[in-house]
C-alpha cells in the first residue's frame, strides 16, 4: 500500500490535484482512498459530483464514536475512489487539529485505512501538531508539496518542508519528501523556478501542471477533469502525474531554505 | 506569550492557579463555582477541598460543578457546554456563579467571557485560571480576591467592624488562627464584620468597603490591601500576627491606625504570654532534633525566640519534632506548637 500526502498553501489547488490524481489512479484499476483533512471538507467534492459527504466528525458528533459505521464514513465516488472527509469545527471555534487526530483514530478502529493508494489531502499549512498527524508513523510515507511559482506559495511549501525535516529526524522516521508538484499560475519562468526550488530543498519537481480552463469547466460541472474531459490535454497531465507518483520510489529528507535564500531565488527567476 | 517562571521559594507559590481561585470561591456559601474543563480538573480540586474542609469540621461537599469537557468539546469548542452548564446551575438560583477556566479551554480559545456576559438571571463572575500560563496557587487566589474586591458596592460611611482578608482556607488551623485574631481585636474592643472570603455570602462580599480596618492574612496579599485602601480609604495591616512579639506589635499597630489606646491590652497580652511560657517550664533545657523537611522554619524569628526563652537546644540526637508549615499565629499559635513539642518529648 502506498500512502501519500499533499500539502501546500491554501487555495493553491491541492484538492483539485488530489481529486484528479485519485481519479487517474482509480481509472488505472487501483483501489484508492482519498481523505480530506480540512474542516472545509471540500477535498472529495468533485469526486462525489458536487455532493458534500457527511464528515467523520459530524457523524461522531451526531451518533457517538461507537455508533459510526464504515459505510457511513467511506463513500464511493468517481472511478471507484473511496472518499472520506475528516471535517471539523465551525470556523473560529474549537480545535481542528485535535479533530484530525480523532478522525485518524476512528478510521484506524473502523479498519478504513486500506487499499492500493491512500491520498491524504491536508489543509493549507502544518499549523499545529494535529495537521502533522497524516505525516506520523503508520500514515503517509511520502509527502508531496503543491506550489506555484508565487513567493508566498513557495514560502508555505518551504515551511511544510521544515515540518517534514523535523519528522525525518525522529528516531523512527516515518515520512519523507517525495517531490514537488508545480500547479502553475502561468507566470514567466515559473517551471524553472519551481524546479530550482525543489532542487534546493533536496527534492525534485515531479510534475508541471499548466493552468487550464478545462479545470474550471470541470469544476462548474462538479466533476474531476478525468471525468469531465478524459481526452483533454489536462487529463493527460494528471494521468502522467499518477503514473509518476505511483512508480516513484525516490524520497529525501528536505533541506528547507532560509527566507532570504527563498527571496533571492524568486528574484533571480522574476528577472528572466 | 506568557513566559513567567515559578517562584518556588514561598509557601503559596506552588500548585495550580485553578486550585488557588477555588480555595476562595468555594468559601462563598451561596455561590456555585463552575469549572470549565474536563471532569478531572474539578474532581482533583473537589477531593482536596473536601478533605481539608472535612478535617476542619465541615463535611459538606464544595459547591463545584465541572462542564465536563470531552474530546468532542475540545474539537468543536466548549462554549455551548459552558452555556448549558451555566443555565442548569442558574436554574437552582445560587447567589452567584463563579466560572473558572482550565488549561484546555484556554488553549483552544473558548470565549468564556462572551458566554458569561449573557443573562442567566444570577450574577456570573469569570476568572481565567489556566495553570499552564505559569501562574500558581497564589496567582489564582490573588486574582479571585481582586476580582471579588472589584465587585464591591460603594460605601457612604465606614462602619465600626474589622474585615479579615484572604484567610488560608486550606490550612488545618484556619479557625484557630481566626479565633486568635478575633481575641486580640476584642481586647481592643473591636469586632470582626466580614471574613473575605470564609463563611460569607455573595451579597456580604459587596460590603468589603464597609469596615474601618482590613487585616490581610499574609504580606503577599498587599496588592488587595492597596486596591481597597485606594478605593475606600480603609487602612490595612499586612499580616496576621506571628508569634509572641508579633501579637503585641499587632495590637500596637491596630491602635496606631485606629487611634486607640493599647497600653492595657498590650500589658495583659504580655502577662498572658509569660503565664503561657511558665506552663511549659517542664520543657526547659530539652533537646530537639528538627525535622529536616521543616528546618527552614528555624529562620522564623518568633519560633527561635520561644526556643531561646525556654532554653531549648537543637541536636540531631534529640526528640524529633517538626515545625509548622505556616508560621504560628499569635500567642495561641505558639502555645499549640509547644503542646505538640511536649507530646514528642514525653512520648
Amino acid at each position: 500500500m502506498k500512502q501519500i500526502a499533499l500539502y501546500g498553501k491554501g487555495g493553491i489547488g491541492k484538492s483539485t490535484t488530489s481529486a484528479n490524481l485519485s481519479a487517474a489512479l482509480g481509472a488505472k484499476g487501483l483501489d484508492v482512498l482519498q481523505i480530506g483533512c480540512d474542516p472545509k471538507r471540500d477535498s472529495t467534492r468533485m469526486l462525489m459530483h458536487g455532493a458534500w459527504i457527511q464528515t467523520v466528525l459530524d457523524l461522531v458528533r451526531e451518533k457517538g464514536e461507537d455508533h459510526v459505521s464504515i459505510e457511513e464514513v467511506v463513500r464511493e465516488g468517481f472511478a471507484g475512489v473511496r472518499c472520506v472527509e475528516a471535517g471539523g469545527p465551525e470556523p473560529g471555534i474549537g480545535c481542528a487539529g485535535r479533530g484530525i487526530i480523532a478522525t485518524f483514530r476512528l478510521l484506524e478502529r473502523l479498519g478504513a485505512l486500506h487499499g492500493d493508494v491512500i491520498v491524504y489531502d491536508v489543509l493549507g499549512d502544518v499549523v499545529c501538531g494535529g495537521f502533522a498527524m497524516p505525516m506520523r508513523e503508520g500514515y503517509a510515507e511520502e509527502v508531496y508539496l503543491v506550489t506555484s511559482g508565487e513567493l508566498m506559495s513557495l514560502y508555505a511549501a518551504n515551511n511544510i518542508a521544515k515540518a517534514v525535516a523535523r519528522l525525518s529526524k525522529r528516531s523512527k522516521p516515518s515520512c519523507s519528501l517525495a517531490g514537488v508538484i508545480c500547479n502553475a499560475k502561468n507566470m514567466a519562468g515559473e517551471e524553472d523556478l519551481v524546479r530550482e526550488f525543489a532542487r534546493r530543498i533536496n527534492s525534485e519537481m515531479v510534475a508541471y501542471i499548466p493552468r487550464s480552463r478545462t479545470v474550471q469547466l470541470a469544476e462548474v460541472h462538479k466533476q474531476t477533469v478525468m471525468e469531465y474531459a478524459p481526452d483533454s490535454e489536462q487529463a493527460a497531465v494528471y494521468r502522467e502525474l499518477a503514473e509518476r507518483i505511483f512508480a516513484n520510489d525516490q524520497t529525501s529528507t528536505p533541506t528547507p531554505l532560509e527566507m532570504d535564500e527563498l527571496e533571492d531565488l524568486a528574484l533571480q527567476f522574476a528577472e528572466i | 506569550m506568557n513566559s513567567k517562571t515559578l517562584h518556588s521559594s514561598s509557601q503559596r507559590y506552588e500548585g495550580c492557579t485553578l486550585t488557588g481561585a477555588l480555595s476562595i470561591t468555594s468559601g462563598v456559601e451561596d455561590a456555585v463555582t463552575v469549572v470549565h474543563g474536563p471532569e478531572g480538573c474539578a474532581h482533583h480540586n473537589v477531593s482536596l477541598l473536601h478533605a481539608v474542609m472535612a478535617e476542619q469540621g465541615r463535611p459538606a461537599l464544595p459547591r463545584i460543578v465541572p462542564t465536563g469537557l470531552t474530546e468532542e468539546g475540545v474539537i468543536f469548542g466548549g462554549e455551548e457546554d459552558l452555556a448549558a452548564t451555566l443555565r442548569a446551575v442558574a436554574a437552582r438560583k445560587p447567589g452567584a456563579i463563579f466560572v473558572l477556566t482550565t488549561c484546555i479551554t484556554e488553549t483552544i480559545g473558548d470565549d468564556a467571557a462572551s458566554v458569561c456576559s449573557e443573562d442567566y438571571g444570577v450574577p456570573v463572575v469569570l476568572l481565567p485560571t489556566a495553570g499552564f500560563l505559569g501562574g500558581c496557587f497564589s496567582d489564582g487566589l490573588n486574582a479571585a480576591l481582586m476580582t471579588l474586591a472589584g465587585l464591591a458596592d460603594p460605601v457612604e460611611e465606614a462602619g465600626e467592624t474589622v474585615t479579615i482578608i484572604g484567610e488560608k482556607n486550606l490550612e488545618y488551623e484556619v479557625e484557630e488562627n481566626f479565633a486568635e485574631v478575633e481575641r486580640l481585636l476584642a481586647s481592643l474592643g473591636l469586632e470582626v464584620g466580614l471574613r473575605f472570603v470564609r463563611d460569607a455570602r455573595y451579597a456580604d462580599l459587596k460590603q468589603i468597603g464597609a469596615g474601618q480596618l482590613n487585616i490581610l492574612r499574609e504580606p503577599a496579599l498587599a496588592p488587595v490591601g492597596e486596591v481597597l485602601k485606594e478605593r475606600f480609604g480603609t487602612p490595612y495591616i499586612s499580616s496576621f500576627p506571628i508569634g509572641l512579639e508579633g501579637s503585641t506589635a499587632f495590637l500596637e499597630e491596630v491602635g496606631t491606625l485606629l487611634d486607640l489606646q493599647t497600653g492595657e491590652a498590650v500589658q495583659q497580652e504580655e502577662e498572658r504570654q509569660r503565664a503561657m511560657l511558665d506552663s511549659f517550664a517542664d520543657l526547659r533545657g530539652s533537646v530537639f532534633s528538627i525535622d529536616p523537611m521543616t528546618f527552614r522554619a528555624l529562620e522564623c524569628t518568633p519560633v527561635r525566640r520561644v526556643m531561646e526563652a525556654l532554653d531549648l537546644q537543637v541536636d540531631a540526637d534529640g526528640a524529633g519534632v517538626s515545625l509548622p508549615y505556616s508560621p504560628p499565629v499569635g500567642t495561641a499559635g505558639i502555645r499549640r506548637l509547644l503542646h505538640r513539642w511536649r507530646r514528642r518529648v514525653h512520648a
